[in-house]
């Protein structure tokens, strides 16, 4: 999302999201279909649950000795004749991959999916050093070419319908192609076909990466992540600290819970192990391996509310479950990662002041931790990212006061009932249907958005009373 | 750029200044690997038969074909029949020591051209070899391992058995025994483990691919379409006398 576009409120993109039809449509679509396969798919896997489980131990067991599991991941991959790379920044990712490419002359990237390059803006970092990186996997390809993010963590095209894939296909490209997913994907593949077998690097994120190892796990469905990382002479890989894991033992549980969380799928087409470059006696793979370990606001959250966001596999189960991610999608966020998850990695990428809105675009259903595959308790976070809101007074005064004294009047049986009986009186000229619609003066705002119920005739106080 | 020590401390002090959400341990490993691997192996003995069924009915499902042939000397004449349907000239294999069979007599007798891949080279090898595996419509290769709870095909790439050869070509063909059956992800975990509990072989390479039928996507309107990058088919063809 450009600078522009994020000086626009985020209720005002929420509403140009909700207004726009065919966003709508893509939106209904493609989320009902992702509930329909992954509800399916754990429903024939008995032992998903267990497994869920057992992967959130094993995220939380590696975040309490983080540093010893990546200094063992880091002398595996040396070991393997790979080279690290410690970006405590984006920037500092960006500058390494940028240094590598001029001491090796490349002048072409193709790139698989990966986020984490996302998150660092580095295709324009590389645009800018006069590299050209090419997306592979056609989700990406497609909003590259359309100049836009990605709105869905693994469906990153999911706001497109296939009309206007085609119109972009037919003008970048230079053809007459029809609206039929098929032929679209075939243009595709013959394109970035060429682009793999000449390009002088590849860069990669990584699902996982196997500390004992010294592994990086890509997971992928269309194969250009194999392509990425077989063809050109120097791979990267790009890895946020939080996918390391222990162990192979580990991986396997992360394996049977991932793909179901994601898509459906049992396992996607392809996982990728990949150890270091090309290894003695070895025909094909890069002569040089580099892994980034990027940490990027991600370590100061260990300690913090947020920890448990660390957790998340990247599946984008809780974008299709929750209300507000299905209404507006996923380029009204704002931010690289968008949905229940994409607000709290925000705050942590990007500050709590990045997500002052933000934090209040959920209805706090719960739905997210229900489908999350590790059991991150999003709710709960939302819920103390809003209170760090405000403690650091980046909420808005007035919203501020306002809590405060519900607080209060909460808390004290006299304020509340006093204030039951007033509400009452003053709610008259406002309910409409039943809600509380369009009150004045410091609640407008509130209720521009929502609507309220109103106070009950008898409150349940008064009729407790009674009872008694 | 901070050095490794520096980074590592700064996540030291984040992680000694957090409790933990909760007491939380990695799953349990196996303790000897190597033992625990040859359980497994002895396991999968007798219950193989199982696993080729369950193999048989998942790898149907992500739209694998599977044929099923008595002994190597079939092999040939499946792939002949996978050309013929395909309009396929040019063939691509594994080495044929790891392939376990030369493909080059047969194919060639039935007009195909097949091109293996030598078991060394150099950047010029390795520059001649991705052009034929570019050009070729099929690749054959082996298979370390049939997992039957996903219908998935494991290899390992090292000398003579590059990565391409299950990659460019548009459909891929792997031959596999029973003795590489296995059932379980679990059971692929306990392999792995003991694989790299072994010292470092010059004959291992860089790169274990699970392969769960073709290269698939669904990035337009979730519309499934097979053959983005990779292969468009994939076959299976299991040997009894392997």
């Amino acid at each position: 999302m450009s600078d522009q576009a994020l000086r626009t409120p985020f209720s005002e993109r929420a509403g140009a999201a909700l207004r726009d039809t065919s966003l709508q449509q893509a939106l209904t679509l493609a989320t009902t279909k992702f509930i329909g396969l992954r509800k399916e798919a754990f429903a024939t896997y008995p032992q998903g649950e267990r497994a869920r489980d057992q992967a959130r131990a094993i995220k939380e067991a590696t975040l309490q000795r983080l540093d010893h599991y990546l200094n063992m991941l880091a002398d595996n991959v040396e070991r393997l004749g790979g080279h690290v790379h410690w970006a405590t920044t984006g920037e500092e990712a960006c500058e390494t991959i940028l240094r590598i490419c001029r001491e090796c002359r490349v002048k072409t990237v193709v790139k698989s999916k990966s986020m984490a390059t996302e998150e660092i803006e580095l295709n324009e970092a590389l645009e800018h050093a006069g590299v050209t990186p090419i997306e592979t996997d056609l989700g990406e390809y497609i909003i590259q070419l359309a100049r836009e993010k990605p709105s869905h963590i693994i469906a990153p095209a999911i706001h497109k319908t296939r009309g206007q894939v085609a119109d972009l296909f037919s003008r970048v490209l230079k053809g007459q192609f029809p609206a039929d997913p098929e032929v679209l994907t075939a243009v595709a593949r013959k394109e970035l076909r060429q682009k793999f077998l000449q390009a002088d690097m590849g860069i990669t994120g990584a699902n996982f990466a196997v500390a004992d190892t010294g592994t990086i796990v890509l997971v992928t469905n269309e194969g250009n992540g194999r392509m990425v990382t077989s063809l050109p002479r120097i791979h990267v890989a790009v890895m946020g600290i939080d996918k390391v894991i222990p162990s192979m033992t580990d991986l396997m549980f992360f394996l049977g819970i991932l793909a179901r969380s994601a898509t459906g799928q049992k396992i996607s087409v392809y996982t990728t192990l990949v150890r270091g470059p090309r290894q003695p006696g070895e025909l094909e793979g890069p002569d040089e391996f580099h892994l980034i370990l990027m940490d990027n606001g991600r370590a100061r959250q260990i300690a913090s509310e947020l920890r448990e966001a660390l957790y998340c596999l990247r599946c984008g189960a809780c974008l299709n479950v929750c209300p507000v991610y299905r209404q507006i999608g996923g380029h009204a966020y704002g931010y690289t990662y968008p949905g229940p998850i994409g607000i709290l990695l925000t705050a942590m990428l990007k500050g709590d002041r990045a997500v002052k809105d933000l934090a209040h675009a959920s209805s706090l259903c719960g739905a997210c931790q229900e489908v999350c595959p590790v059991r991150i308790d999003i709710p709960r976070m939302l819920i103390e990212l809003r209170q760090r809101l405000d403690r650091e007074r980046i909420a808005p005064l007035a919203e501020r006061v306002l809590f405060k004294t519900f607080a209060q009047v909460l808390t004290t049986p006299a304020l509340f009932r006093l204030a039951a009986t007033l509400g009452r009186l003053a709610q008259r000229p406002f309910v409409r249907g039943g809600r509380l619609q369009n009150l004045p003066l410091v609640f407008a705002r509130w209720t521009k958005g929502r609507d309220l119920p109103p106070v009950a005739a008898r409150t349940f106080s008064e009729r407790w009373r009674e009872l008694r | 750029m901070a050095t490794r020590a520096e980074f590592l401390g700064r996540i030291r002090a984040e992680v000694r200044r957090a409790p933990g959400l909760f007491p939380a341990t990695p799953a349990p490993r196996p303790e000897r690997p190597a033992e625990a691997a040859q359980a497994v192996r002895r396991q999968m003995t007798d219950r193989w038969p199982g696993a080729l069924e369950r193999f048989q009915e998942e790898f149907a499902l992500v739209s694998g074909v599977f044929h099923r042939v008595g002994t190597m000397e079939d092999v040939p004449s499946v792939i002949r029949d996978i050309a013929r349907q395909k309009d396929a000239r040019g063939v691509t294999s594994w080495d044929p020591g790891q392939l376990g069979i030369d493909l080059r007599p047969s194919l060639e007798a039935e007009g195909l051209s097949l091109v293996a891949a030598p078991v060394h080279g150099d950047n010029d090898a390795r520059a001649r070899y991705r052009e034929a595996a570019a050009a070729a419509q099929i690749g054959v290769t082996g298979a370390d391992f049939a997992l039957a709870e996903t219908g998935t095909l494991i290899l390992m790439s090292g000398p003579g058995r590059p990565r391409t050869t299950s990659l460019l070509p548009e459909t891929h063909v792997a031959i596999f025994g029973k003795s590489r059956l296995l059932e379980t992800l679990e059971q692929v975990g306990v392999i792995l483990e003991a694989l790299h509990a072994e010292p470092e072989s010059a004959r291992r390479g860089a790169v274990v691919n699970f392969i769960t039928g073709p290269s698939r996507t669904a990035d337009i309107e979730l519309t499934l379409t097979r053959g983005v990058h990779g292969p468009k088919e994939v076959h299976a063809i299991f040997v009894d006398s392997l």
